[in-house]
């Protein structure tokens, strides 16, 4: 195989997985940047997405009704979550958020095991999606595309809100001072209830997006949150730029590591994982290690 | 002490007049109570919160099902052996988790346990892949000894097992090491300002931790016949940190009650529904939210109350 | 040969200079204090002596040895033993517990995973030991997070001394004490310093206890030395003048 065609598709491969990997990410390090604790469960969340896009194509037979159905379902039960549950622990010292979000990601393993079980689920992308494009006459599948290009417009759309909307404006401030956010009328409970909805709904649409690349499965949960931890604290706990910039190298080194060694992938996110947490526990660009 | 002793002579008595399947059931519940009872050391005494124990138990069963399966050691030596693999493997992955402290440590511990459910299903002369191992033997021996055979026998040495580690747990955490690590868990700055090392402390009950879980998982491989990639699994990790949860966190005693606690309400419940580990994972959050000392900690909690 | 020196001791953080090239000389049996307004560098001058954070420039000696490139606890066990700003203890633990866990770090056989009654016994004695000189063996069986604030404090002194230390550093050993805690803090204090067996850094702000109890005054402003001498100089030094009555926003 030639290189340049190697490279391109390659590179457009790691794309694709970054758009992935930064719907994770993004979410993961906004609930940081607002409430200062570590989603455990942001693995459970995104599996869920990739279920309740599962079902919901295999009822409606439509890819779309599912992209957008999953995300509301997923982030409105993280909301939820987060009102009735987690509110209660905001006094309480860091073990607690830990042990109940790791707790909540068991049950809703349980809870998908019980309702899908255990077997790993096919979800079939959209008809217009599933041709192969051919870049530089090397066979490249129109769904990576897309996910590259969904990621992009994501990365956009979000960057917009938090510089252009009035919440958007609420939440960046609220992670930099939240007392003064209260001060001055805001219901900061509010504002952390909604972002951790809207970090659970970017999951959930990873989630849904991943499936049809691969599978949806009881495993994806551990894996999607040690590779979520991994972004974030390369790029920074709490900093969006920085969940881009980590998702975007995670993605690379994934990428390339696999094609050049295949067996080793898990392997792989542990060393990255090992390295980056013994040199810059900090991260990159982040506020708080 | 005579609590323990009494209880001690009561699970020693019980056997008798047990049909089979209960006697089974208690011998699962014992090596459970073994996982569990050593998870406690990290996470009640150290306060490291591992969520991948599972890592552990995993690698005992599948090292004493190779001794067993390919060597004629006697039994107790193979469940040793593998224990005692287990802990001096997990020196080298305590030096890497330590390295990190809170959430990152936890998270360390959990991609530990990825990476080897990921190795057991590609490693398959050792592992036998997703098949597992299978027809694991319970070896005669020292001595000729079969009774291991018997459901009386292996009970009793799983009896022994987790009578032995218990008495040397609890030495180790009233112990000048113990008290260490009682003041890294209360804290940990100060412990370091008044000049202990303590990342080798974190390493060292890592270590044991895993020791004894590798006996439990060691046990559990001829207990049951096999050893497969479920023994590895991450909701495995997170059963036991709710039978140390449930049970009580930091007494021992606890945890070792929240097993036989779990493997009751399993045995009851999955007979109506398949929804009991569901059931377990609510009371979790429950107990974390309103009862974190446990339901063992609570007793010992209303006693000391009483008497003083 | 001073039991302290410090050469050229700086440490930058950035642009900002915590530390400026200090240099200092503590003999032993010396009580010494450093005082200053706040933000000079004090804080940040203890955590380079002990090892928690590391210097850019300059070198620390302890005992004729340079102890520059050792780690806090290496530090401690060479004989620095110190006390925080904010207290720090292990609240659950009885101050007995405190005193007997902060003697135990200076037993060969402190790490003992087995028996270990001679290890606590013999630690036992010399926290208890520290407890009655420190006033507090009426407290020695409460946990140390429910005695009052003055009695924490006395408590952290206490831990730091039953290490049996050549050095002993003391941050604010008085901070956030009423007046009478205050007094009886500098009662016991002083009587604990007559002695002369101890060598003494200490950081207050109290000018009334500073000059109840050191020998020796450093003044740090804005990271540097600005005078060093015995109480009645530094008094009457214009530059410390300056720099408590000008700095004063």
């Amino acid at each position: 195989m030639d290189f340049l065609p190697f490279l391109v598709t390659q590179c457009l491969n790691a794309l694709s997985q970054a758009a992935l990997l930064f719907f994770l990410g993004c979410g993961l390090t906004l609930i940081f940047g607002i409430m200062r604790i570590v989603n455990f469960a942001h693995g459970a969340f995104f599996m869920l997405g990739a279920y309740v896009g599962y079902s919901t194509v295999h009822w409606t037979g439509n890819f779309w009704t599912a992209l957008i159905a999953a995300p509301i379902l997923v982030g409105g039960f993280g909301a939820a979550f987060e009102l009735g549950i987690l509110r209660r622990l905001y006094g309480r010292d860091g073990h607690a958020f830990l042990m109940v979000t790791f707790g909540l990601t068991l049950v809703m393993g349980e809870v998908i095991r019980l309702i899908w079980g255990v077997e790993a689920l096919q979800v079939k992308p959209p008809e217009s999606l599933s041709d192969i494009v051919f870049i530089l006459d090397e066979p490249f599948p129109v769904y990576r595309l897309f996910l590259a290009g969904a990621g992009i417009v994501v990365a956009l759309v979000i960057w917009q809100f938090l510089e252009r909307t009035r919440l958007g404006l609420l939440i960046r401030a609220t992670s930099q001072n939240a007392e003064m956010v209260h001060a001055l009328g805001t219901d900061v409970r509010l504002v952390r209830s909604a972002v951790f909805g809207i970090g659970c709904g970017l999951a959930g649409i990873g989630g849904v997006m991943a499936a049809p690349l691969v599978t949806a499965s009881l495993g994806m949960a551990p894996n999607a949150v040690i590779d979520t931890f991994v972004i974030v604290i390369i790029g920074g706990m709490g900093s969006f730029l920085g969940s881009l910039i980590g998702a975007v190298l995670v993605a690379f080194v994934q990428v390339f590591g696999t094609y050049y060694f295949p067996d080793f992938a898990l392997a792989f996110m542990y060393l990255i994982m090992v390295t980056v947490l013994v040199v810059r526990p900090g991260g990159l660009l982040g506020k708080e290690a | 002490m005579r609590l323990l002793l009494a209880a001690a002579a009561l699970l020693a008595l019980l056997p008798f007049g047990l049909p089979p399947y209960a006697m089974t059931l208690l011998t699962e519940a014992l090596i459970l109570g073994l996982f569990a009872m050593s998870l406690d050391l990290m996470v009640g005494y150290a306060r490291l919160i591992s969520f991948g124990h599972a890592a552990a138990y995993g690698f005992g069963a599948y090292a004493s099902g190779n001794f067993l399966l390919h060597t004629s050691m006697p039994l107790p030596c193979a469940v040793l052996l593998a224990g005692l693999l287990g802990g001096i493997v997990a020196i080298g992955v305590g030096w890497v988790c330590t390295q990190a402290t809170g959430i990152s440590f936890s998270m360390l511990t959990l991609a530990y346990a990825q990476l080897l459910y990921a190795v057991a299903f590609k490693w398959t002369p050792v592992t036998g892949a997703s098949d597992g191992l299978a027809g694991i033997p319970r070896n005669p021996g020292p001595f000729g000894v079969t009774w291991w055979s018997t459901h009386a026998g292996f009970y009793y040495l799983t009896l022994a097992f987790l009578l032995g580690a218990f008495v040397f747990c609890r030495q180790l955490v009233r112990s000048p090491f113990g008290a260490v690590l009682r003041g890294i868990r209360e804290n940990e700055a100060k412990t370091i300002a008044l000049g202990y090392n303590t990342r080798r402390y974190k390493i060292a009950i890592v270590a044991i931790s895993f020791g004894v879980a590798g006996l439990a998982g060691a046990l559990y491989a001829p207990f049951a016949g096999f050893a497969n990639t479920e023994l590895l699994f991450w909701l495995l990790s997170g059963q036991v940190l709710i039978m140390v949860i449930v049970g009580g966190a930091g007494t021992l005693v606890g945890p070792v009650l929240g097993a036989m606690f779990f493997l009751y309400v399993q045995q009851k419940l999955s007979s109506y529904t398949d929804s009991w580990a569901l059931f377990f994972g609510v009371i979790f959050i429950l107990f974390v939210l309103f009862m974190p000392e446990g339901i063992w900690g609570l007793i010992q909690s209303r006693f000391k109350q009483k008497t003083v | 040969m001073a039991l302290l020196e410090l050469d050229d001791l700086t440490k930058r953080y950035g642009g900002i200079v915590a530390v400026d090239h200090v240099t200092m000389r503590i003999e032993a049996g010396e009580v010494r204090a450093v005082i200053g307004p706040n933000g000079a560098g004090k804080t940040s001058l203890f955590h380079l002596i002990t090892g928690v954070v590391k210097a850019t420039e300059g070198s620390v000696r302890f005992a004729d040895q340079d102890v520059s490139a050792l780690p806090a606890h290496v530090r401690c066990q060479r004989g620095m033993s110190r006390t925080f700003q904010l207290t720090s203890l292990f609240p659950e633990m009885s101050a007995r517990e405190n005193t007997r866990l902060a003697a135990q770090a200076r037993d060969a056989k402190r790490w003992m995973p087995l028996g270990g009654g001679a290890v606590f016994q013999s630690a036992a004695q010399r926290g208890d030991a520290a407890l009655e000189r420190l006033g507090l063996t009426h407290v020695a069986g409460r946990p140390a997070g429910l005695l009052s604030h003055g009695d924490q404090r006395l408590l952290e002194v206490a831990m730091a001394l039953a290490q049996q230390p050549r050095l002993l550093l003391l941050d604010e050993p008085t901070q956030g004490l009423s007046v009478e805690e205050t007094a009886q803090a500098v009662e016991v204090l002083s009587a604990l310093f007559a002695s002369g067996e101890l060598t003494v850094l200490l950081v207050e702000h109290d000018m009334e206890v500073v000059f109840r109890l050191a020998h020796k005054i450093t003044v740090l402003h804005r990271g540097s030395v600005i005078a060093d001498g015995d109480p009645d100089t530094v008094k009457a030094d214009e530059g410390v003048q300056n720099a408590y009555l000008g700095g004063f926003a």
